[in-house]
């Protein structure tokens, strides 16, 4: 049992490039599995289109509270090897990742399922927000009385 | 206390001092914050607490000058 060797987490206000998610340290042969995940901004958010989304958090417990993730992944899943995290900050276009997550095992099936088990417990503990920016502004009221 | 998201939209601040008896709790600063800013207190139900870096319950006894965070439902990814 190795026990989880490489732990990140980094914030980034630029795209992500997709040649930064590649792994090619020399323990690369330890791990069978290689799980990466991207999280997209969606162009459509309660049935309206948007531009971005504009992401703000409290980045000191944030960050803390990765390191509690990653703590937890590697109690649930000793045998796993890397969990890497990416998080974007300010606007990011719809259409571009937001988050990129990174996991390694012997295995794909703690992979894969360690991997959910991140972004879930991401969604419920890791203090990040997220602000639509409408590509339209909301039509204004109809101003005192009725409409056709 | 420090107003994260859209809370700040609530108080017009980020930041907001508040002067407490020695051993008061979280649930009594909140109580005070809630007072002044009445949409937080509309909210409060789905608001969550930190003390520091750490998530943090109503009973929990605050020392001088820790700093205590209010924030909305959190939406990484």
């Amino acid at each position: 049992m190795r026990g989880l060797m490489r732990r990140e987490f980094h914030w980034t206000r630029e795209p992500w490039r997709e040649e930064q998610g590649r792994w090619t340290g020399e323990d690369r042969g330890d791990y069978g599995a290689v799980v990466r995940f991207e999280g997209v901004v969606r162009a459509v958010e309660a049935g309206r289109r948007i531009r971005g989304l504009e992401y703000t958090a409290y980045e000191a417990m944030a960050r803390h509270q990765f390191e509690k993730l990653f703590d937890g992944a590697g109690q649930r899943w000793p045998a796993l090897g890397a969990v890497v995290v990416v998080h974007r900050l300010g606007f990011v276009p719809s259409g571009e990742t937001s988050l990129w997550v990174l996991v390694a095992a012997p295995h794909r099936s703690e992979a894969l399922v360690a991997c959910g088990w991140l972004i879930d417990e991401m969604k419920r503990w890791v203090p990040i927000w997220k602000q639509p920016v409408w590509e339209d502004p909301l039509p204004p009221e109809p101003v005192g009385g009725e409409s056709c | 206390m420090v107003f994260w998201s859209y809370c700040r939209d609530f108080t017009g601040t980020e930041r907001e001092e508040f002067e407490l008896r020695d051993g008061a709790t979280v649930g009594e600063l909140l109580e005070q914050v809630y007072a002044r800013f009445g949409k937080l207190g509309e909210a409060r139900r789905s608001l969550l607490v930190a003390v520091g870096v750490e998530y943090a319950e109503p009973g929990r006894r605050l020392e001088r000058g820790e700093e205590v965070s209010l924030f909305p439902p959190v939406q990484g990814g």
